[in-house]
């Protein structure tokens, strides 16, 4: 191209959205003058990053009025708060979803569902006023809803109740909270209520990221993190579930925590999903390179990876990992047990990370002493697995020896419910697994998927859904296609539920049971921002309407009530999701993507 | 989440029916042995599967009753509407039945059946056909597709600069293209969707060539990659409508063979002496 055909832009710069406009100079001075940040080393920090920088542009001096839920257990959040004036007190058992103004998905009965779907109301999207609103009109019921400056905040009812009620923890000022929820993309494990007028400085994942360079600060955290919460994350990991505890102190005292990527991984999505599968690779942080010597064990934490193997002048996916898996095992194993004369073995796959990626990282020491002596054989990957098996048929001379042996095994082999897991998702073709993992599927826990080769496009499913949610279906048929599956714009209750970020109400979020994303209608804002969030556009905000036709109207605004919808897998069904059970053709489920098995097996049926 | 391939379960289905055809045709054997008058048993076994048949018609209208998945609802309707062509078989005495309301409810009966078999053939072969095509078009949004390919392709006529290439692609697209583009599909290609008038207007589009400059060229290779997508839009609409035609021509035949059905039970029951 000709230089005077270029166009001259002004390229983004890092802070170009600071996370709040409104933050000046004496609001950063007056940071500066407090702890932690009083005593941090400004010259720690890049010159293009400044500790001063941090302040102004990623974080949020934020006031919360006595009795403010300021985070919610159970909702994802990408920042931290820190309190400098006032107290916050941390719910350490869980309130009710109707104390946070949610209202759980009660199962009608099947009378109550006839007549639901004999009594469909003739408006689209008619809503009665309990469902608009907490705030309908009576003299008892006061909005849980109220502004707070420029944003909405939800008030935890009768509060001094609750924390008379409830054991609670004081947080006052000095104090961090939400970290690890923001840092490792997990859901908050308590819920923080404003005790007294607080003050808080919101600081969003970036800033909190940069502000570990201060060393004190980042000891701090991690301190915390190793003493509160690394333990807890070991122990979830079924290759660990059997070390004693002083092994798994000295694992935790030895695991490194790394992320790669960025977090908001679905800021990206839409135009990294386009581009050439091999430009796509390319642009992808890698996190272990293959052909190099492995000299630690990764488990990933959140996120995605992708398992690649040089084929020609590319890479070729060959795996796809998620949470709770595991990178390196086969490598590592086999070179803890092999005989001194065997060359070490590399490793086969490079790990990269897939928009984002979060991991632990255990040296291959800690992991031959610590860890090897305590994995069944039969959770080995094979060549491993021969080699210890060799190694003790060799030790042990006697017979008796070799029946003790063949027990141990089939009682492993019994107990053993993670090998799959340990090398990543694997389908048998590429183009298929390619395609998962380029459009981020593998978030999916509950994806929708069709049959092309079933269906017979009589839209029964969205009929069925729409009958299911008073005539208003809650997607349409039509999605990404790969030869003959389709996946369809229906909400997939994601592992990484992206849309939970930044939702100023928690009207959305994941019912721990089930595992399916609500929104709780009566206190969704309306404010669009889990629409915007969800990178596959399987939210859709729509105007409500009463019973009449009439639209609901903001008394202040004048504004159209507007609300978020998705599918909600028919929570309040006796019979479970209607799409998948008025399918004629057995085209249609709803299935879990983050594990390649169940979609596996789903081809297979129909092989 | 079902354990068994779909193979499995057609082999299933399929011996499953079989037996019941041959305890069928046992009974009836033995009967007709008997001397006994079989053709009320299998005229009543006939009318219980034929209601059958019908309920999953109102079984897919209510989807959200708990009576099993529409999926295994189909399975029966299948297997069953084998069932009962058999029994149909053993309960007439020729094909197509004397006197008017007989040969009507004869002749309704084997409209059902095939079409019933025509539907099973049609829901198994054209999903296939339909995925072989680009894009994966929703019927009712067929027509927003249409306008949109026209439009793309005025813009395209509109947006040639090169003066020798107008009058060439012009009359083009006035002649042969916009009649294309602007209208729906005859009721020939929707009975029988060919790849003819596609291949016609590609083949006049590559004969332009020679009379067009590189801008020309490039905008004719557009126009056919339009001429390929609405050919596919085209194509697709014609098999979905006619899975659609399908299933509102069975069912209305079928309400149809109910009523005749019951009639005529009423009739055989009050002169059954």
């Amino acid at each position: 191209m000709e230089v005077e055909d270029s166009i001259a832009v002004r390229r983004p710069e890092r802070w170009s959205e600071p996370m709040d406009a409104s933050m000046d100079d004496a609001d950063v001075l007056w940071l500066r003058s407090r702890e932690p940040f009083a005593s941090m080393d400004a010259k720690a920090f890049p010159r293009s990053i400044p500790l001063e920088g941090i302040l102004r542009n990623d974080c949020r001096i934020k006031r919360c009025e006595p009795g403010e839920i300021i985070v919610r257990e159970g909702d994802y959040g990408n920042s931290a708060f820190l309190v400098l004036a006032g107290s916050t007190n941390v719910i350490v058992d869980s309130l009710s979803p109707g104390q946070m103004g949610r209202s759980s998905p009660e199962k009608m009965s099947w009378f109550q569902t006839i007549r639901q779907f004999l009594r469909h109301p003739r408006v689209a999207e008619a809503r009665s006023p309990e469902q608009v609103t907490t705030a309908v009109d009576s003299p008892t019921n006061k909005s849980s809803i109220r502004q707070i400056d420029d944003r909405p905040a939800i008030f935890l009812q009768d509060f001094s109740v609750v924390l008379r009620d409830h054991t609670s923890v004081e947080l006052g000022p000095g104090e961090l909270f939400g970290e690890v929820a923001a840092m490792y993309r997990s859901p908050r494990t308590a819920t923080v209520i404003a005790a007294t007028e607080a003050t808080l400085l919101e600081i969003r994942w970036q800033g909190l990221r940069i502000l570990r360079r201060d060393k004190r600060f980042a000891a701090s955290l991690d301190d915390h993190y190793r003493k509160h919460w690394l333990n807890v994350h070991l122990r979830e990991v079924p290759l660990l579930r059997y070390l004693p505890e002083p092994s798994l102190l000295r694992v935790a005292e030895a695991t490194q925590m790394r992320s790669f990527g960025r977090l908001e991984w679905n800021a990206d999505y839409k135009r990294t999903r386009n581009l050439p599968v091999e430009q796509q690779i390319e642009s992808e942080p890698i996190v272990c390179e293959a052909g190099r010597v492995p000299t630690e064990l990764v488990i990933v934490r959140s996120g995605f990876g992708r398992l690649s193997q040089q084929y020609g002048a590319s890479h070729r996916t060959t795996a796809y990992l998620g949470k709770g898996h595991i990178f390196g095992l086969e490598e590592l194993s086999y070179n803890s047990v092999r005989p001194d004369n065997t060359p070490l073995l590399s490793l086969q796959n490079t790990l990269r990370a897939v928009g984002f990626l979060d991991a632990l990282f255990i040296p291959a020491e800690t992991f031959a002493a610590d860890i090897l002596p305590h994995v069944r054989r039969t959770e080995l990957p094979q060549r491993a697995a021969d080699l210890m098996l060799q190694s003790i048929e060799q030790q042990s001379e006697s017979g008796a020896d070799r029946r003790q042996n063949a027990r141990d095994e089939d009682t492993a082999a019994s107990r053993n419910i993670d090998v799959e897991s340990e090398t990543g998702q694997q389908f048998q073709q590429t183009a298929l697994l390619e395609f998962i993992v380029q459009s981020r599927l593998n978030n999916g826990r509950q994806a929708m998927v069709i049959d092309l080769h079933r269906c017979t496009r009589c839209d029964d499913c969205v009929k069925a859904c729409g009958n299911a949610h008073d005539g208003n279906p809650r997607f349409v048929r039509q999605g990404l296609s790969h030869d003959r599956l389709q996946v369809v714009e229906a909400c997939m209750q994601c592992i990484d539920p992206v849309c939970m970020i930044g939702c100023p109400t928690g009207s959305i979020m994941r019912d721990e049971e089930s595992g399916v994303v609500q929104i709780h209608e009566s206190i969704c804002v309306g404010c669009g921002t889990c629409a915007a969030a969800c990178p596959y556009g399987n939210i859709r905000m729509t105007e409500v309407y009463d019973h009449q036709g009439r639209p609901y109207r903001d008394m202040i605004t004048d504004m159209p009530i507007v609300k978020a919808t998705k599918c909600d897998m028919c929570s309040k069904l006796p019979s479970g999701p209607a799409c998948a059970a008025a399918c004629p053709h057995d085209a249609l489920v709803q299935i879990d993507l983050t594990e390649s098995k169940p979609l596996q097996e789903w081809l297979d049926l129909r092989s | 989440m079902p354990v068994s391939s779909f193979r499995h379960r057609r082999r299933i289905a399929i011996t499953t029916t079989l037996l019941a055809l041959l305890v069928m045709l046992g009974i009836v054997w033995v009967q007709t042995g008997r001397l006994a008058d079989v053709s009320l048993l299998t005229g009543a076994t006939l009318l219980c599967c034929l209601l059958l048949l019908a309920l999953f018609g109102m079984r897919r209208r209510l989807p959200i009753l708990p009576v099993g998945s529409v999926s295994v609802w189909t399975q029966v309707h299948i297997y069953m509407g084998f069932f009962t062509a058999g029994v149909y078989w053993m309960h007439v005495p020729n094909l197509i039945g004397n006197g008017v309301f007989e040969c009507s409810l004869s002749v309704i009966f084997l409209l059902v059946t095939l079409s019933g078999f025509y539907g099973l053939y049609a829901s198994r072969t054209l999903p296939k056909r339909l995925t072989a095509v680009e894009g994966q078009h929703r019927f009712d949004r067929v027509e927003w597709h249409r306008g949109q390919i026209a439009d793309h392709a005025r813009k395209l006529l509109e947006e040639l600069s090169v003066h020798v290439g107008i009058p060439v692609l012009g009359s083009f697209y006035t002649q042969h293209l916009s009649p294309f583009f602007n209208s729906r599909p005859s009721l020939a290609y929707v009975l029988v969707p060919t790849g003819g008038r596609r291949r016609r207007l590609l083949s006049d589009l590559k004969d332009l060539e020679r009379y067009l400059e590189s801008e020309g060229r490039s905008t004719a290779g557009r126009f056919a990659a339009l001429v390929r997508r609405r050919d596919d839009l085209d194509y697709q609409f014609a098999l979905q409508l006619r899975l659609r035609l399908w299933v509102a021509f069975h069912s209305i035949l079928t309400l149809a063979l109910l009523a005749t059905s019951l009639i005529h039970s009423f009739m055989a029951l009050r002169f059954a002496g």
